[in-house]
């Protein structure tokens, strides 16, 4: 019994020498000079290529470089925590466009202005990729980021029914013009409508409709940019913008694609679009360049010979955008100035032409102007071409500190329509605008 | 329950006392130390407006967080569905879980090993129950629809975008039966004998014995696990994010708690409010259910 | 005394309970065993689907309609283990070459990639069987005590007790997590296997006083009455008569406890980094360039899920052992 109370004892003394511990960080030593960096990213395949990218610099400069994965879905949560902690775990963060407005305006990512600009490191990379990625407040100049994944929406489709004369005569004969990589979003409409045939298992497309967090509304704004609407005018006035008659015409066409889309979408992002290109339920596809590798993997796609790919297509005007997706590297604000150095010493031999290049060859995307426009990246895959011509007119939704309370309903109204059936595109647009309109308000950014 | 008659520490090399401090004491102290902050801390945090990535302190603005929620339509819609939910799912688990003890109570030649094998659900990873029960689901993909002899893509039903809520449901009481199954077991297994045999005697029809003897005795592990079930049916989110990531319709407290706290928006302050006035909605539930299993045991 | 200690431990072969009866008790049973087994593999097929994905290629595992019939591959495993290394164009064609790749490097291989060495996985798994185990332990441990005083003692506030015990796993895990993390990061145990494991426990005590205490109320007090008379100390009864009587109670307990920290996803994954991490939080997110890695997710499932059935397995005979403490009752 007395040895009882001698482990409750020492339970309880475990349990104080827990609560009373040592608080130190688990923080290398800044005194003697820094001699390894950390990166956030998600868990996907570009943040190996990225070890792979830090791996040289270990080897040029002594400096390792971890780049450290956390799950996707929960990867954002894992830095607002960090943020809230004013934490120092990590040095850089390779963080989504829409994180800017949040982590400038509270102070989390370190001013790059200077940085880029007076090196030149600016001038590198596409001008897009750089207001997108990197600027914040847009048009100020002032850069948090230097732009490291970039990625936009594209399609991938299969050539074998494209090119399949039996097909091409047949649709010409049904929509009078011929089949071929659609042009407008009219015709990629009539062209998913023409492949639509259940009972041999094939649908004519497929399209983002996730609620989850932003999915729903980057698949919609492809067209919604494409048929010539922003989210808000320069006021910031979303009345007659975000609901005006285009806005509509976009949104009904959206729904009409989902409703040529294979059985089981009603949920579907990035992984469920390659699912159903991979296992032959879709002729086309929309998805993040990102993800297209895969499909060039035979052992992973087996209609990889015939898959063919193409850039958004134009609305009724000529207008062409692609929603955008990727990310950009900052400095944590947090870390010391010795650290904060050592983390631009990182970015700028990121940022060379060499650098890239290789980065651009494991899989990167690269926003590197040269880059970009070499023959030998255009040539590398079959959906280079593609990237790089999308990259010109890729377009993003808000990236305001407001931009996730924005997003909420905007996620909500679009999946209730598009895939509850709930109401007219009117009436889910005008609900939008209304919730949109009270955020902004709320936010300081349009009089009432 | 039963008290013991405290006699004269003839022998005892402790007290009673002693036994009670030693035995509750390290339960109570690492409980209260565990919870203390982040209860107070969000308590105060709901009466004010704050958002954690904000470098701006907390402004105290009142009970105005909770008038916004309780005068804002859809939370009464999001407390309505998990209300409709938890009762759904509970009171199937209830019927499914203990209607598999009856059939097990029996021991026959590897009832041990199904028994066994009843319990994996209950095992698997939430998370991980979510994603592929999405994909079972799944009318192209899935083996549901063809399991139950759904041929045509075209008239097979989309469970997720049809019976979001029931879908959920069917996954919850999937997962869960076991668990209810095995506490009702280890109750009926702890009725003694003699109460059957004494009803044999006065010849009572099997009915009478299972309302009379069977139920009142598994009672209080029942209502424990109703508890149990339907605390954690109130806080259901894994689940719910994975299966329909929480669409119109199945938007529970729970997913609307995150979307507010977490998910781009950190409305810390008003998220907490509302994580409060759910821990009021469960006391209050909880209360009730002690109260009932209060007046089980003393029946 | 030693008459106490002889408590009947054996299962009552032939009952008296007149529910057997009525229609032949053989054929009931029997009805009852197809019946069984029937819900059994419902209840199972879920779970043989998920392991039935982990063996699939990545076309099969989403091949529409679902592929029963399949050529099973190990590439789920694979890179649910290893890190992989993009190979450029020329190096693949190099590595091709080599002689020395084992079945894994030519899986791998396929998908153009090098293997450069084991993945997080086997460290989060044993980081998951750290944590959950210690933490049991703890929860059971002192459930079982706090139990057992609020059983036989009169305690002056008691139901409050219980209930704050019983509100500490009201309150959802969302808004707690953020708090705790911020408490976490002061007290130095953000990252630790201490801290998980201390945060599971309290976790799980709630619970498993309240279960405890609903077996030891059933336990009657009889038999540890006769021993204090018989000049036991309090804590001698405690250990040799009402711990084995608590048995089934003590191992449901302990499975219920394990499989919740063993499967804990919220605060794992906002309260660890590197070192703590256990593997819930990246099993369903293995997200290669291909979207979701269906394989791999099944494989991490199946291999985590091993543990659980074994603690599950080897608790059974406990577990299903029945109170035959009928004896007393009757006399």
């Amino acid at each position: 019994m007395t040895r009882k109370l001698g482990t409750l004892a020492i339970l309880l003394a475990v349990l104080f020498v827990g609560f009373s511990g040592n608080s130190a960080q688990p923080v290398a030593d800044a005194q003697d000079g820094v001699t390894e960096l950390t990166i956030w990213w998600a868990e996907w395949d570009p943040a190996n290529y990225l070890q792979q990218v830090g791996n040289n610099y270990e080897e040029e400069t002594g400096i390792s470089v971890t780049v450290v994965q956390e799950p996707w879905g929960s990867y954002f949560d894992r830095v607002a925590a960090e943020w809230a902690a004013r934490g120092d775990s990590y040095d850089m963060v390779v963080g989504d466009s829409q994180w800017l407005g949040q982590g400038v305006e509270e102070g989390h990512y370190l001013d790059l202005t200077e940085f880029m600009t007076s090196e030149g490191l600016a001038e590198t990379v596409t001008p897009a990729t750089l207001q997108y990625y990197g600027e914040y407040p847009a048009g100020t100049g002032q850069y948090y980021a230097y732009p490291t994944e970039g990625d936009a929406n594209g399609w991938a489709y299969r050539k074998d029914l494209f090119e399949n004369p039996d097909e091409m005569a047949a649709f010409e004969e049904a929509y009078g013009y011929a089949l071929a990589v659609p042009e407008t979003w009219e015709q990629l409409r009539d062209i998913a409508e023409f492949f639509t045939r259940p009972d041999d298992g094939l649908y004519g497309v497929g399209v983002y409709t996730q609620i989850d967090y932003d999915a729903i509304t980057m698949g919609f704004e492809n067209v919604l940019f494409s048929y010539g609407v922003d989210w808000a005018d320069e006021n910031n006035n979303v009345f007659d913008v975000v609901n005006s008659e285009a806005a509509v015409a976009a949104l009904e066409l959206y729904k009409e694609l989902y409703s040529f889309a294979p059985p089981g979408t009603d949920n579907a992002f990035f992984a469920e679009m390659n699912d159903i290109f991979i296992n032959g339920q879709a002729a086309m596809i929309m998805n993040y360049f990102a993800f297209f590798p895969a499909l060039d993997n035979p052992e992973i796609n087996p209609y990889r010979d015939v898959t063919g790919y193409f850039a958004m297509p134009a609305g009724p005007d000529g207008d062409r955008f692609a929603a955008l997706g990727g990310q950009g590297i900052s400095v944590n604000a947090y870390i010391s100035e010795e650290r904060q150095q050592a983390a631009l010493d990182f970015i700028r031999w990121f940022g060379q032409e060499e650098v890239q290049a290789e980065w651009a060859a494991l899989g990167g995307y690269t926003c590197n102007i040269n880059v970009l426009g070499s023959e030998e990246f255009l040539n590398q895959t079959p959906y280079n071409a593609a990237f790089a011509e999308t990259m010109t007119f890729v377009k993003d939704f808000w990236n305001i500190p407001q931009f996730g309370q924005l997003l909420e309903p905007t996620q909500r109204y679009l999946h209730s329509y598009v895939v509850g059936g709930e109401g007219t595109a009117q009436e889910a647009l005008d609900g939008m605008a209304f919730e949109h309109d009270e955020i902004l308000i709320e936010a300081g950014l349009v009089e009432e | 329950m039963s008290q013991t008659t405290m006699q004269g520490p003839t022998r005892r090399h402790l007290s009673d006392r002693r036994v009670i401090q030693l035995f509750i004491v390290p339960t109570m102290l690492l409980l209260i130390l565990m919870n203390i902050f982040p209860l107070i801390y969000s308590l105060y945090l709901s009466f004010t407006e704050y958002s954690i990535i904000s470098t701006t302190a907390p402004e105290w603005v009142g009970l105005q967080n909770y008038r916004d929620i309780l005068s804002d339509e859809r939370f009464w819609e999001n407390f309505a569905i998990t209300g409709r939910y938890a009762l759904y799912s509970v009171s199937l688990q209830m019927i499914v879980g203990f209607g598999m003890a009856m059939l097990l109570k029996e021991k026959f030649r590897g009832s041990g090993l199904l028994t066994t094998l009843i319990l994996v659900p209950m095992m698997v990873s939430p998370v991980v129950v979510g994603v592929f029960w999405r994909n079972i689901f799944n009318p192209s993909i899935g083996i549901l629809n063809p399991l139950l002899g759904y041929q045509n893509l075209e008239t097979s039903p989309e469970w997720l975008v049809e019976y979001p809520l029931y879908s959920i449901v069917i996954v919850d009481v999937w997962m869960w039966s076991p668990f209810v199954m095995l506490l009702a077991l280890a109750g009926l297994s702890a009725i003694p004998d003699y109460l059957y045999e004494a009803a044999a005697i006065d010849r009572a029809s099997s009915w009478f014995q299972f309302w009379r003897i069977t139920l009142p005795q598994v009672m209080p592990l029942l209502i424990i696990a109703v508890l149990f079930r339907t605390i954690e049916a109130f806080k259901q989110f894994d689940l719910v994010m994975g299966l329909t990531g929480g669409r119109p319709g199945t938007e529970t407290v729970s997913v609307r708690l995150y979307r507010e706290a977490l998910q781009g928006q950190f409305e810390t302050g008003s998220s907490s409010a509302l994580a409060y006035i759910v821990l009021v909605i469960i006391i209050a539930i909880s209360n009730l259910y002690i109260r009932a299993l209060n007046r089980v045991r003393e029946a | 005394m030693a008459q106490v200690s002889k408590a009947p431990r054996s299962p009552v072969l032939h009952s008296t309970r007149v529910d057997k009866v009525g229609f032949g008790p053989r054929l009931a049973l029997r009805l009852r065993a197809s019946l069984v087994i029937i819900l059994t593999i419902i209840m199972l097929i879920p779970v043989v689907w998920m392991g039935m994905t982990a063996f699939k290629s990545r076309p099969d595992a989403v091949a529409a309609p679902a592929k029963v019939i399949f050529e099973p591959t190990l590439e789920g495993f694979v890179s649910l283990l290893t890190t992989r290394r993009q190979l450029l164009p020329d190096e693949a064609e190099e590595y091709r070459q080599r002689d020395d790749l084992n079945f894994a490097d030519e899986i791998a291989l396929k998908r153009g990639q090098a293997i450069i060495g084991p993945s997080q996985f086997p460290k989060q798994l044993l980081n998951s069987l750290i944590i959950a185990g210690v933490s049991t332990i703890f929860s059971v441990g002192f459930g079982v005590l706090a139990a057992y005083a609020f059983s036989r003692f009169k305690i002056p506030g008691e139901d409050d007790m219980l209930f704050f015990i019983l509100s500490t796993r009201m309150l959802p895990p969302v808004v707690v997590t953020v708090p705790v993390f911020l408490m976490y990061r002061e007290l130095g145990l953000y990252d630790t296997h201490f801290g998980l494991i201390l945060l599971y426990t309290a976790f799980n005590l709630s619970f498993s006083v309240w279960l405890m205490k609903g077996f030891m109320d059933e336990i009657p007090s009889e038999y540890e009455e006769a021993a204090l008379v018989d000049g036991y100390t309090r804590l001698q009864a405690f250990r040799k008569i009402v711990l084995p009587q608590a048995v089934t109670g003590i191992a449901a307990t302990t499975v219920f406890s394990f499989i919740f920290a063993w499967n804990e996803y919220a605060f794992a994954l906002m309260l660890t980094g590197d070192t703590a991490r256990t593997a819930p939080p990246s099993i369903p997110s293995r997200i290669g360039t291909g979207g979701v890695e269906w394989a791999a997710i099944a494989a991490g499932s199946l291999v985590f899920l091993i543990p659980v059935i074994i603690v599950t397995f080897a608790l059974r005979r406990h577990l299903l052992r029945g109170v035959t403490f009928g004896a007393i009752r009757k006399g």
